[in-house]
């Protein structure tokens, strides 16, 4: 230490010192106490909501009004794939919402994959001396030429991040990260805040998600079996409740005489000929993997390619409809022993429609519009005790198997000219 | 003997390191400010400002074993392995150098990627006078920059 | 209480290369740039070894090491004095260095390519701030 002239003892140097590390005590107690401030704020917030966006919003609100973090996302890790994807995002010209950060990529993709903190301060420094040492690679030969520069959400030109697993019992929920364009932009403390922060929102955000996927399988199941519900859930298929137009086998059946029937019969043994009909027909629809979009009363409606695709709807349509039909006629000749004059008949087409979730809040149902549910429904009404009408439109592919006669020209609501419909005399390979 | 790359590295603008070592063979960092090349291409003077210079002349003097560490902001780097020759204080011809070497070792660690909050402190931070040239007698050139061929001797 | 105070660590990540002198069996020095001097613990700072080279070499042969940092905030320098202790290849140390040399890697495409292969701890023998090698900041001419 240079002794100042003016100052032989160093005294001055000393009482500066002295300021100094008082500052410097100051300093960390005014965080000290950010960090219970953060404890309280974010644990009441977080717990008041099950709403997965409002938690994300609540967790980086707060680390940029309290903690002084301008920058900064949280990933979720996705349920289907080994990636991270952008939910949440703060201090940003471009939100970013979406952007895939795959596992191992980068600091927020090595931290997902390790599933440990880290910090770092000199990410343009690094950068720089690898590269120096992938040209000199490259040079001798070592390693092929051009990087495979994946593009990472966040800072261009980010000099440092801090970035955090999310965990639930030791399962990665997500990744909380934290960045700058200042070098060596966080010290210890920031860890231990972050890590306060990110110990809440990891719970939250697994409740909120939790909560979010127990009320859509809840709504799923209702439709469909729990198993492909559960696929939905995870990913696996499409969620069929999400609008979407598709090519499906669509098949409508009704008894004759059921109205009559209804009338006069007491109420036990209208359920009992119901329930009995349902479970048979039941059985049926799950054998041939149908999907049953509902039932009114003696009614069905089934349609086939949707939400699982299927290669072969129109046979599979056909051949339950024949199916449908013979074990109807055992059910009819119990009915017809006990004075009940019930017949079934049924209609099948196939063509496009729209399927999706139709209704509102709180009544929302899985449903198909278009015309070949309103053919369907049409051919089935014309169909005589025991005939499965079908549109011409399924023969081409059904030729080999199907035994036909014309019935006669049938006018359809939303369709301009009439349509041929034909009766399924027998399979010729049943199966 | 040393290549003209290797020459042109070290005339700068570039981050110069000595190292020496004393009879227990404790080793010293000390950074150097500026180099000059001899005519004969194989002598070499650096500059070191006064009060680093003593540790580094108490080796030399003792032992005279020197490296002379060398690189750019882009990190291509040489080190030089030689003997110590003499030393003298800077002259007004020297300080002339050294500024000049500072100046352009900024402009390289900016050109480098180096923001300029680090560049200019660090670059013009570098204290140089009063200073000692040291001057010593290159035997070995090695080839520095990070990555494969690192380590070797290139005359 | 270690012998490294806190106000070296920003000098330990890595913001402005390092150098490191390390002295062969024979008596001659090696004078190498570092990408960064990692912080351990008040006793402790590891290097990282991803190439065999000449500094690796030397601490076989004579474990004793000069190291100097630059602190990238006030751009004080500081000269350790090092004793090399052990090399790892497993355990905290090695995976804080290895989880940051793999996210840059990843970012520049040399995942698998550019890997750490082991850590190399050094007990810190003595530290000290430089004396008369750095200018006041006030000092440096066209600093705010």
């Amino acid at each position: 230490m240079a002794a100042d002239p003016r100052d032989p003892s160093g005294l001055r140097e000393q009482i500066v010192e002295n300021q100094q590390t008082i500052d410097r005590l100051n300093r960390d107690l005014a965080r000290k106490s950010n960090e219970v401030r953060v404890i309280q704020q974010i644990s009441s917030e977080i717990t008041s909501t099950l709403d997965l966006d409002e938690v994300l919003e609540i967790v980086l609100r707060a680390l940029d009004g309290i903690l002084g973090f301008a920058h900064s996302m949280i990933l979720l890790k996705d349920l289907a794939d080994d990636v991270l994807r952008v939910a949440a995002t703060r201090g940003y010209a471009e939100p970013g919402a979406g952007a895939r950060v795959r596992m191992g990529e980068g600091v927020i993709g090595v931290v997902g994959e390790r599933r440990r903190m880290m910090r770092i301060g000199n990410i343009g420094a690094s950068v720089r001396y690898l590269r120096s040492v992938r040209a000199r690679m490259e040079a001798a030969g070592e390693v092929g030429p051009g990087e495979a520069s994946a593009s990472l959400p966040g800072l261009p030109d980010a000099q440092s991040q801090l970035a955090l697993p999310l965990t639930v019992k030791d399962r990665l929920v997500g990744v909380l990260a934290v960045e700058s364009r200042t070098p060596n932009a966080f010290d210890e403390l920031d860890e231990v805040l972050l890590r306060i922060v990110g110990n809440q929102a990891a719970t939250a955000i697994d409740n909120a998600r939790t909560y979010q996927m127990v009320e859509r399988l809840g709504r799923l199941k209702r439709f469909f079996s729990p198993q492909l519900a559960e696929l939905i859930i995870r990913g696996g298929a499409d969620d069929p409740l999400k609008t979407h137009r598709r090519e499906v086998a669509v098949v409508f059946l009704d008894l004759r005489g059921f109205t009559a029937f209804a009338e006069t019969s007491e109420p036990e043994e209208l359920m009992g000929v119901l329930r009995e009909y349902h479970a048979e027909m039941g059985k049926l629809i799950l054998a041939h993997e149908g999907t049953l979009e509902r039932f009114t009363g003696d009614g069905m409606m089934i349609f086939f390619n949707d939400p699982l695709p299927v290669p072969d709807a129109a046979e599979r349509a056909v051949r339950m409809a024949v199916a449908m039909r013979e074990r109807a006629a055992e059910l009819a000749a119990r009915w017809h022993r006990s004075g009940y004059d019930l017949d079934l008949g049924i209609g099948v087409a196939k063509g496009f429609a729209t399927i999706g979730a139709i209704g509102f809040e709180g009544r929302w149902d899985y449903g198909a519009i278009g015309t070949v549910t309103n053919l369907a429904a049409r051919l089935c009404s014309e169909a005589k005790p025991g005939q499965i009408l079908i549109s011409p439109r399924l023969l081409p592919e059904l030729e080999q198997i199907l035994e036909v006669e014309e019935v006669g020209l049938l006018a359809v609501k939303g369709l301009a000219r009439p349509v041929r419909a034909l009766n399924i005399v027998r399979l010729r390979n049943p199966a | 003997m040393i290549p003209d790359r290797v020459l042109e590295v070290l005339r700068g603008p570039a981050f110069l390191q000595i190292g020496t070592r004393d009879g227990a063979l404790r080793p010293t960092h000390t950074a150097a400010v500026g180099a000059v090349v001899h005519d004969d291409r194989q002598t070499v003077t650096v500059f070191v400002p006064t009060p680093r210079a003593e540790r580094v002349l108490r080796d030399l003097t003792a032992n005279g074993r020197i490296a002379l560490g060398f690189s750019l902001a882009s990190h291509e780097a040489y080190q030089l392995k030689g003997r110590y020759v003499s030393s003298r204080p800077l002259d007004d011809a020297d300080r002339a150098r050294q500024e000049a070497y500072r100046a352009t070792l900024m402009a390289s660690a900016l050109e480098a990627g180096y923001p300029e909050a680090i560049a200019r402190p660090l670059t013009l931070g570098f204290a140089y006078t009063p200073g000692v040239a040291i001057t010593f007698r290159a035997e070995e050139v090695f080839l520095q920059t990070p990555g494969p061929g690192a380590g070797t001797l290139l005359s | 209480m270690g012998i490294l105070p806190d106000e070296i660590k920003p000098a330990m990540q890595g913001v402005i290369p390092s150098h490191v002198v390390t002295c062969a069996r024979d008596g001659t020095p090696n004078a190498s740039a570092i990408s960064q001097v990692y912080y351990v613990d008040p006793d402790h700072v590891a290097l990282s070894h991803q190439f065999f080279n000449k500094t690796k070499r030397n601490i076989e042969e004579n474990p004793r090491a000069a190291v100097w940092v630059i602190n990238p905030e006030t751009f004080e320098t500081w000269d350790l004095e090092l004793e090399f202790v052990r090399s790892e290849t497993k355990g905290p140390v090695f995976d804080v260095m290895e989880m940051q040399i793999e996210a840059i890697a990843s970012m520049v495409g040399m995942k698998g390519i550019f890997k750490l292969r082991a850590a190399d701890i050094f007990r810190v023998t003595a530290v000290t701030k430089t004396v008369g090698e750095r200018l006041p900041l006030a000092e440096i001419p066209g600093l705010r």
